[in-house]
């Protein structure tokens, strides 16, 4: 080969490959030290910022290396790069648009930066597919928050339009006023009675990214302000239930894969964006829409050290709320009753079981600090692999015989699944004191999957079966306890790893991935959970020692019921169907605040939340659209 | 309004109340409109590739696509005064047309959801009435502002699927709700249940032959015949109760003729008024998973939705099939709509 022609092939190659890395993905774990010079996070963090910019205008559509898509033409128009090919790429793309708040929210990226920089034709190509064609709105609270957010900036953006100009057949002001009403109202429910997709591993970045492109392009200050308060408030919540960025606990939502790998989750994004203090997922995915104007907030201080600076285990209690539930239920939305227990090693995280969401739900677990969570599954939990039409109907207004089956194909590949370790179920009760969990299974005879699963990790060390029952094994510095309540046997862990689809839909194959299910298939079961940190015990030996000592009473019927002493000394009891009682006490779900705990305080119905930390303070007050700070005299 | 407009009106009246005259003399075209989603593994959010939504079956035996490329659609009704307005209940909410489709209007606001029928009231159309997750829902102002009219409705337990106008008694009104059927006799002020359900009514219909005589599909609880006005109720013993009927359709031409689809068990037809039920599903493709069915009151022709597969008829009641197009649709309704052919577009 010519030598000119291959120093040219491996100079293209080497940029190529340049252009094509994402740094902090690939490279080392960040340093977790905490950032003191509030100028130096704030470089840092537009350094981060502009990595994602820069990785995603030099790459283009997925599978198509000629065209780009509109994360990679919003990233060139932020960057003031290629704007003819930009312009003539979205008179390209807005031949054949979308149909919902996931196209929505990307063309509103591209109009919104491109304002002044694309063509006349492109901005008018992207007025007509909004005048054009017909936008779905979708059926969930973050397709409502997406689809409204974004008709609320378009319809700002063309004021004083007919409805004849718009694909809601309504005018800018009555799309304007529609948009703002159910936004606040979304809002206040929020800040009443609790999130309803709460704690979510991926489902973040769709109320966030809305947010901050409100805060950011609103014209209105009340909405600007609104998004700004409502960043705040959805951080506070990220960083009071991670550690070292990966986030803890229960999920409304999250996915086959997140569950178990809890670091690869769109949530760890965002920790890597505000934080600094885990690396991102690869591609970054729908933080690239984030990031496009994620120069205009920063979270505050206060958030940024609840996330990174925290030194003694804390217990926080969150009221979160269930899904909509239209029919089949006494209840709409459902009072979650969430719990975390944090310390610097590990985690605990729980609500009281029954329904949250129909398909995505994770209700509980204890998570183990890794020096890097790329690849680990840090994770113990059990849960009843529920699956019914009439769950599904309850929250999905379809009949009862497909809807099962869509599901799968809608990118929930597990939900009809035995061995699945996503979902919540009915039959499901939870209670936990500090870092004990005690949850009971009570399976109606007929149940599609009479069983319970439990989910053990290829990345435990010293896993012993012992004759007592327990299964203790060592997860990072955390020592674990795991007793099923009735017999089980193994089963490989099998991943969904997607394939390439030709038309809608999804597909995918299961691939081992070393770690194991726990399967015990009996009606009447349950799990009891116990983790302390290494450095309580002697030993190994001594923790095993101390676990089989602890006080412990079993029945399986009628139904499922422990009675036992934890091992911080607290006297639980715990029966399917009733209150459970700590130390003779029953447990008062009614006088469960909005937020409380050393980090976090609301009372509920207040639209007041105050984000402590140490001597810093700010209160987000939705009753008088004000945000403050307060700095605590030193004593 | 013109005159021609007031003697559409005049004609659209007549026929929607059971008239059997038209003032230009000639019979009255009978159109076939179907709620057709053909969208396949179809997500929120991704190009629509297909063409789902309203179609109508053309003289040609072609079907046409009318209006709005919406996946959702699960119910149409018409103005009675003027067929170029109609309403759908949609994903979005209830849409309006006021031009044949030309152009629309989301006419509900964020407050309501997925819809699942949409009636417009016979005897003053100005009134439409919405079935939908939360309740019921009702315009006086052809829906251009909605009010709950819940009152008799339980807190928990409205969820309501279906909601059809009695035709011949002004401010009668039933509604298939998920714990029952539900009557109103003035105009939706105040419900009371008349057939309690565990689960949801699916379908409900009035006889084309005798508006006293009402029959109903559920989920759960089988098939169910009133022959008084809908103030009682009568399970019909031999229709199955192991599986959800989704719809049910009389025959306009035949007063014993019934037909229920089901996707559990097809097409289930009685030619003795609901006491006796036979499968009809030689012929459709297999497996039978019937989505609706429809029976065209001028030729008794039986028209069955495959799910996911095709529109099939049959001109004797289901023994033999035809598949007449919508390849891969579900259809969410069948409507048969008499226009006189004086203004027949």
């Amino acid at each position: 080969m010519n030598p000119l022609l291959t120093i040219v092939l491996l100079a293209t190659l080497l940029i190529t490959a340049l252009v094509k890395a994402q740094p902090s993905y690939e490279g080392p774990h960040p340093n977790l030290a905490v950032v003191e010079d509030p100028t130096l996070r704030r470089t840092q963090y537009n350094e981060r910022v502009q990595e994602v910019i820069q990785w995603r205008a030099n790459i283009v559509e997925r599978g198509d290396s000629e065209k780009m898509d509109l994360a990679s033409v919003s990233a060139n128009l932020r960057l003031g790069r290629k704007l003819d090919a930009c312009s003539d790429r979205v008179i390209e793309m807005m031949e054949t648009p979308g149909s919902g708040p996931f196209w929505m929210l990307p063309t509103v990226c591209v109009a919104f930066t491109g304002r002044d920089l694309l063509s006349e034709e492109a901005k008018n190509a992207i007025r007509d597919a909004w005048r054009l064609t017909y936008q779905l709105r979708g059926d969930t609270e973050n397709h409502f928050a997406m689809y409204y957010s974004m008709l609320y900036l378009m319809s700002e953006m063309y004021p004083n339009e007919s409805g004849d100009q718009w694909y809601t057949g309504k005018s800018s002001e009555e799309n304007l006023a529609e948009s703002r009403a159910y936004l606040i109202d979304w809002m206040d429910i929020m800040t009443t009675i609790g999130q309803g997709e709460f704690n979510p591993t991926h489902y973040i970045g769709e109320y966030a990214i809305p947010m901050l492109y409100l805060f950011a392009w609103a014209k209105d200050p009340e909405m600007r302000i609104r998004g700004k308060m409502v960043l705040d408030w959805l951080y506070a919540g990220l960083a009071a239930n991670t550690i070292n960025g990966v986030l803890r606990g229960p999920n409304a939502r999250t996915d086959d894969s997140s569950v178990v790998e809890r670091w690869n989750s769109l949530s760890s994004f965002f920790s890597w964006l505000n934080f600094g203090n885990c690396p991102p997922t690869r591609g970054f995915s729908w933080g690239n829409y984030y990031a496009i104007v994620a120069d205009n907030y920063e979270v505050p201080e206060v958030i940024y050290r609840i996330a990174t600076d925290r030194d003694i285990p804390f217990e926080q209690r969150d009221l979160k709320r269930s899904r909509h539930q239209w029919r089949y239920s006494d209840v709409g939305k459902a009072p979650i009753y969430k719990t975390s227990y944090t310390t610097s090693e590990y985690a605990v995280g729980s609500y009281q079981g029954g329904m949250a969401d129909p398909i995505q739900t994770h209700v509980w677990d204890v998570t183990w600090k890794t020096p890097d969570p790329r690849g680990i599954h840090p994770t113990m939990f059990s849960i009843h692999p529920y699956s019914a039409s009439k769950g599904m109907q309850a929250y999905f207004n379809v009949g009862p015989d497909t809807m099962v089956k869509a599901v799968a194909a809608e990118g929930k590949p597990s939900y009809d699944v035995a061995d699945k370790l996503v979902g919540c179920s009915p039959y499901e009760q939870v209670f936990q004191d500090l870092d004990t969990v005690i949850a009971l299974y009570d399976i109606p005879e007929g149940t599609r999957f009479e069983q319970v699963n439990g989910f053990f990790s290829k990345d435990l060390s010293n896993l012993t079966e012992d004759a007592s029952g327990w299964i203790f094994a060592q997860g990072g510095s955390c020592y674990l306890a795991y007793l099923p309540l009735a017999k089980y046997e193994w089963e490989p862990h099998m991943a969904y790893q997607r394939l390439p689809s030709a038309s809608n839909g999804y597909r995918y194959e299961r691939v081992p991935t070393g770690s194991h299910v726990l399967i015990s298939p009996h009606r009447r079961n349950g799990t009891i959970l116990q983790a302390a940190s290494v450095s309580e015990f002697a030993s190994y030996k001594a923790f095993q020692k101390a676990v089989k000592s602890l006080p412990l009473e079993i029945e399986l019927t009628p139904v499922p019921s422990v009675s036992m002493r934890s091992l911080r000394g607290t006297e639980i009891v715990c029966t399917f169907g009733k209150d459970p009682l700590r130390d003779g006490k029953r447990v008062d779900y009614s006088k469960w605040k909005l937020f409380e705990g050393p980090y976090l305080n609301a009372e509920k119905n207040s639209r007041k939340l105050e984000i402590t930390h140490r001597r810093l303070k700010r209160t987000l007050d939705f009753n008088t659209l004000t945000i403050s700070d307060t700095v605590i005299k030193e004593p | 309004m013109t005159p021609n407009t007031i003697s559409k009106t005049l004609i659209c009246l007549f026929y929607s109340l059971g008239a059997n005259f038209s003032l230009s003399g000639q019979p009255p075209t009978i159109e076939t409109y179907v709620c057709a989603a053909i969208n396949k593994n179809y997500v929120i959010g991704s190009k629509i590739v297909t063409t789902s939504g309203l179609h109508r079956l053309e003289p040609s035996g072609e079907w046409r696509h009318i209006g709005l490329n919406d996946p959702t659609v699960s119910a149409v009704s018409f103005d009675p005064r003027d067929p170029q307005v109609f309403y759908t209940a949609a994903l979005n909410g209830a849409l309006r047309t006021v031009d044949g489709g030309a152009s629309w209007r989301i006419m509900t606001g964020w407050d309501i959801t997925e819809p699942k029928d949409v009636c417009v009231d016979p005897h003053s159309p100005n009134t439409v009435y919405l079935a939908h997750p939360g309740g019921i829902a009702l315009s006086n102002d052809q829906g251009m502002s909605w009010q709950a009219c819940e009152r008799g409705l339980p807190d928990h337990g409205k969820y309501t699927q279906t909601i059809e106008v009695d035709r011949v008694r002004p401010g009668r009104v039933l509604a298939g709700c998920e714990s029952g059927i539900y009557l109103t006799q003035d105009h939706a002020q105040s419900w009371r249940r008349v057939l309690k359900t565990r689960e949801t009514v699916n379908d409900i219909q009035q006889s084309p032959h005798n508006p006293n005589t009402w029959t109903a599909v559920t989920q759960s609880a089988g098939a169910w015949i009133s022959r008084n006005s809908g103030r009682t109720w009568t399970n019909l013993p031999n229709a199955p109760t192991d599986g959800s009927l989704y719809n049910v359709a009389f025959d306009g031409t035949n007063p014993d003729r019934l037909a229920v689809g089901s996707y559990t068990f097809g097409v289930l037809t009685s030619e003795d008024g609901g006491v006796t039920w036979v499968s009809r599903n030689e012929g459709l493709p297999m497996p039978q998973r019937v989505w609706r069915v429809g029976v065209h009151p001028g030729t008794g022709h039986l028209f069955a939705s495959v799910y996911q597969k095709a529109v099939f008829t049959s001109n004797n009641f289901g023994r033999t099939w035809k598949k007449i197009g919508l390849e891969g649709s579900a259809v969410n309704g069948f409507l048969f709509l008499s226009v006189p052919t004086s203004i027949n577009p």
